[in-house]
């Protein structure tokens, strides 16, 4: 079986299951939580098992190789991050508000990918930069992290609409306190993660080109990221603040992460053009 | 004034500061080529403008004054800070309250009170095995008719933020080794040459290493779309003329020697060929195959004999590849002639018979030498070990008390957790219902 058209599949899963949770949003029943779930969940096995299919291609087609390596298969694994971690930080949110972001951002990126027809989704051969072991421990680390940031992205961007948004509409959001809480949450999480990307990926510049760190915009821009979420985190903890402020650090985190992620290689140029 | 200094220098505040500063900066050097020749920053920007960047260094921003002072701010911030909290974070990790203190049932943020009838030898016995599963091994001790239960666990785990705090410090530590007592170059190797300079980066003249690195052999391979498939060098180090090691580097597989890092980078076509010829010997009986470039002589075995390949026709008279040999005999005329390919040619006792004719590659080596490497790496080991301690563990205390009442005994059960207290105050529910049954 084709990966991309298993990927096809979930996408469709996801925005129903995105769907599904408004529902139980919405109208505040388990019944459509509980079948959310199950539909998020039926989409992280077919999405596993699309990248394992992928994974098995590429052997086959004898240039075997984990599938994180060109921007087709770091989207894909993106998404895949995202629902993976929304269902392991899951017991910490008691709303379906979480699995509404968590899984309309997984569909909107899968919908970007398998949808567009721009996105090249050819197992390609690696080229021998990227022949490192290194690779897929710093491609998966990276990935979790992003996908925290996204959820926490989420969560701020509703934080916000919830402070300007008509008194009836921000009533039915979760409490403020609750959304800066589960924000904080998820980004500790991803800061740890991102730690242990960029610990990995100097690893591997250590290996490939000799040196851990040179400075080329991708390791800057994550070092940009680190700091952005590294100053939320101080600022909460230490410094106290909460509210509109973390929310406004951590949409600034996102697109820093966009930018190391898209930006670097769309429109800065280094080393790192690979993903 | 000294402990406002200390103050300010071990602040938060300026922590937030210095990230957001070093942040936004780092964004200049992402956008504006760093390390390109001064023509080309005279051509973007030229006049007033390039006086001002060049001030500022922005054309070599993560090395420049200002943004090495910022770096170096922080590691006073840092160390600071983990100065001044130390005692505060030593006294919460091992301070002793008396066993018997009762604030803790009134100031812990998990509490809870209930009554039960069972007897008292009985309900020391279930607290004892309560406290075991959520703390370890309890203290007991009385006061008046009630008797206190202490246990607690997970102490270390205060020390996880300030083990992050440290292993930062280490390793901007050995960033600045690296950046003193390191250098960072670049050097072309053409097959069958050999040098000892590398050509540092950022034009800051170049380095001696004290010994030979030789290019022995390129292979490239390529995969079907013509994207390279794997490229590697076969290297040899030689100490005053003498190899001491051989070695084949590939990307991701660099050669260490001497403290130097010898890493694969990148390749091209040197111009010219390398020639394969075998030779064989009907005197001696022997069989060889000679690799040598144009113009370079090569020793043959026995006499004093040696062979070059003077010039090299791809075509020719029409009938293929030939290389034009020399034979050199000390004392005598040299022997020159044609050898078509895989026709062999004998000269004397010797047949040769030119077999083969590759391009001649260069190898592109990225040349490190940094000192600060392990620094880094046990900062990294260091750094993960405190993130684990400060995700996974958390310093979980309870305190139990067991008084007399009327008609049975007031249980009081009170709780702590330095982090994850929601998982610590479901444990304790669960716990306490199963202790009501
Ligand atoms: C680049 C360096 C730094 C890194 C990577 C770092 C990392 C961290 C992390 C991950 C936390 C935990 C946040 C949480 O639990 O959500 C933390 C807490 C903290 N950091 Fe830093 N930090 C750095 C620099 C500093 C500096 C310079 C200061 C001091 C001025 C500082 C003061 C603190 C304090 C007071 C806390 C709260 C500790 C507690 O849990 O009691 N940090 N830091």
């Amino acid at each position: 079986m084709n990966d991309a058209f298993l990927v096809g599949i979930v996408t469709f899963v996801y925005f129903f299951a995105a769907f599904m949770y408004l529902v139980a949003f919405v109208f505040r029943r388990t019944g459509p939580a509980k079948a959310a779930m199950a539909t998020a969940f039926a989409g992280l096995l077919l999405h596993s098992s699309a990248l394992i299919v992928r994974w098995i291609e590429s052997y086959r087609l004898g240039i075997g190789h984990a599938p994180l390596s060109n921007f087709y298969e770091s989207m894909v694994f993106f998404s895949w991050s995202i629902v993976f971690v929304f269902f392991v930080m899951k017991k910490t949110y008691r709303t379906s508000l979480v699995g509404v972001i968590a899984m309309f951002f997984a569909f909107l990126i899968l919908a970007y990918v398998s949808l567009s027809g721009t996105v090249d989704c050819r197992i390609e051969p690696l080229i021998p930069a990227l022949q490192s072991n290194w690779l897929i421990s710093h491609v998966i680390s990276s990935f979790l992290a992003y996908a925290c940031f996204t959820i926490a992205f989420g969560l701020s961007v509703l934080y916000l609409f919830k402070h300007y948004a008509p008194a009836g509409f921000a009533r039915a959001l979760p409490d403020s306190s609750f959304l800066d809480e589960a924000t904080h949450r998820i980004i500790s999480i991803g800061f740890v993660l991102l730690t242990v990307g960029i610990i990995t990926g100097a690893a591997w510049a250590d290996r490939a080109w000799g040196r851990y760190w040179g400075w080329d915009p991708k390791e800057t821009w994550s070092l940009i990221t680190w700091l952005v979420y590294g100053a939320f985190l101080h600022a909460r903890i230490a410094r106290g603040w909460t509210g509109m402020k973390m929310s406004l650090i951590s949409i600034t985190g996102f697109i820093s992460v966009i930018f190391t992620y898209l930006g670097v290689n769309y429109i800065l140029a280094g080393l790192h053009s690979y993903l | 004034m000294q402990k406002t200094i200390y103050t300010f220098l071990s602040s938060v505040r300026l922590t937030i500061f210095l990230f957001f500063a070093v942040a936004a900066t780092s964004i200049f050097g992402t956008i504006v080529q760093q390390g390109a020749s001064p023509d080309r920053y005279e051509e973007m920007f030229g006049g007033k403008l390039l006086s001002v960047l060049t001030f500022f260094n922005v054309f070599d921003m993560y090395h420049s004054w200002w943004f090495t002072f910022l770096l170096l701010m922080l590691s006073v911030n840092l160390a600071a800070c983990t100065f001044r909290q130390a005692p505060r974070v030593i006294r919460l990790a091992f301070r002793k309250r008396p066993v018997t203190d009762d604030a803790p049932f009134v100031s812990s943020p998990i509490r809870k009170r209930f009554c039960s009838r069972s007897d008292r030898e009985d309900l020391e016995r279930r607290v004892s095995s309560f406290l075991v599963s959520l703390a370890g091994a309890p203290v007991r001790a009385e006061k008046g008719d009630a008797s206190y239960f202490f246990a607690e666990k997970g102490r270390f785990s205060r020390f996880g933020m300030t083990l992050v705090h440290c292993s930062v410090l280490v390793i901007l530590g050995g960033g600045l080794v690296g950046a003193v007592w390191g250098f960072s170059g670049q050097m072309t190797l053409v097959e069958g040459g050999k040098s000892d300079t590398v050509t540092l980066f950022s034009g800051q003249g170049t380095v001696n290493l004290g010994f030979d690195v030789a290019c022995e052999n390129f292979t490239v391979t390529y995969y079907e779309s013509g994207t390279p498939r794997e490229y590697k060098t076969d290297l040899a180090i030689l100490n005053n003329g003498e190899t001491v090691l051989n070695d084949t580097i590939r990307v991701n597989h660099p050669l260490t020697h001497g403290g130097v890092k010898f890493s694969q980078a990148t390749f091209g076509v040197a111009g010219g060929y390398n020639f394969r010829v075998d030779v064989i010997d009907e005197a001696a009986n022997e069989e060889s195959t000679v690799r040598m470039n144009r113009m370079k002589k090569h020793a043959l075995p026995g006499d004093d004999l040696s062979l070059a390949v003077a010039r090299f026709d791809p075509d020719f008279m029409g009938r293929g590849p030939a290389a034009l040999g020399v034979l050199i005999r000390p004392g005598t005329e040299h022997d020159i002639f044609w050898m078509p390919k895989d026709l062999p040619i004998r000269k004397g006792s010797r047949i040769f018979t030119f077999r083969d004719f590759d391009t001649v590659y260069y190898s592109g080596l990225q040349v490190n030498k940094d000192p600060g490497v392990p620094l880094v790496w046990l900062g990294f080991i260091l750094i993960g070990a405190g993130f684990i301690t400060h995700l996974f563990f958390s310093h979980v205390r309870v305190w139990v008390r067991i008084a007399k009442v009327d008609d049975g005994h007031e249980i009081s059960i009170a709780a702590q957790a330095d982090r994850n207290r929601d998982t610590l105050e479901n444990k304790v529910n669960s716990l306490v219902t199963r202790f009501q049954d």
